[in-house]
């Protein structure tokens, strides 16, 4: 039970140990170095990945990987499945999750909102780690415009 | 069977959140004043409590009741205080503040990372949620007695 937790708190640490650390103190406040926490994410992504589907025959498409992104790999991280994939047919998808596990505590609405993307810079490389593992290169960012509701965009890299 | 209001102050008597559903009559000072009387009344009635008390202490000071209403104080392991006012006919208070520790400020004060510790309650969840919770409280009902 108090499992969900440790990660909770494990993640918003590394979050606040990373800006602390990296902060550019030329900049003005507003500038926060994410890239190291989106990373950190990317190693995880790319390994969990082997992981998860190591029982699993090759996937048809692109978007079969997708749907299994939303489902198997949501799931096996934030205890849901993704609530919405829109894609453009184009190399485009957007995910959005209507109660993202790390801002579900923050509010409901609009308070918070300017700390948002810290939480979930994490998750943006966890999606990029494990597409890149299944050979897709992409591009993941992260839009949350009320709490707890967020959305990703994944834009594929077709060479 | 009514709620006044509750304080929750943390392990150094700093006042974190003020609520009050029913309070017909202030006290005359400020909220941080107030606040101060508070803790320093808890800290000396506990500390009397616990070395007057001719029989063993279980738990501690838990309530206590005068004509018009009765004042709860739950603390927990990390010397918060959950401090309520009630009219005098409540029951299972304990309880109740032991759910509101465990399911509103735990969930939201300690599970969000932009709350800091120490300091007093801001988010706008929280002080939705107690208001819900509070509000769907048997024991809330504003009778015209």
């Amino acid at each position: 039970m108090a499992d969900d937790i440790i990660f909770e708190l494990l993640h918003s640490e590394i979050i606040n140990y990373s800006i602390e650390k990296f902060k550019n103190n030329d900049n003005g406040e507003k500038e926060t170095d994410l890239s190291v926490v989106e990373y950190i994410g990317f190693a995880a992504g790319y390994k969990i990945m082997e992981r998860l589907t190591r029982e699993w025959p090759r996937f048809k498409d692109e978007l079969d990987t997708m749907k299994f992104i939303c489902t198997d790999f949501w799931t096996c991280i934030y205890k849901k499945q993704i609530d919405n994939l829109r894609t453009n047919h184009q190399g485009v998808y957007v995910l959005q999750d209507n109660a993202f596990r790390f801002l579900t505590n923050f509010s409901n609405g609009h308070q918070y909102l300017e700390y948002a993307p810290r939480y979930v810079a994490y998750t943006c490389g966890l999606i990029r780690g494990g597409l890149a593992n299944l050979c897709i290169n992409s591009i993941v960012t992260a839009e949350v415009q009320s709490m707890p509701s967020c959305k990703f965009h994944i834009h594929v890299q077709r060479t | 069977m009514t709620i006044y209001n509750l304080y929750i102050f943390d392990r150094y008597g700093t006042l974190l959140y003020y609520g009050e559903w029913n309070r017909s009559k202030q006290s005359g000072m400020s909220i941080e004043e107030e606040g101060k009387l508070m803790y320093g009344m808890l800290f000396s009635i506990k500390s009397f409590v616990s070395k007057i008390s001719p029989l063993d202490p279980k738990d501690g000071f838990s309530h206590y009741k005068t004509s018009k209403y009765t004042l709860h104080c739950l603390e927990t392991p990390s010397g918060l205080k959950f401090v309520m006012n009630t009219d005098n006919q409540a029951q299972g208070v304990r309880d109740l503040l032991k759910k509101i520790y465990a399911e509103i400020y735990v969930k939201y004060m300690i599970r969000n990372p932009l709350c800091e510790m120490g300091e007093p309650i801001v988010s706008d969840l929280f002080k939705s949620k107690l208001d819900l919770f509070i509000k769907q409280t048997p024991i809330h009902t504003v009778r015209a007695s």
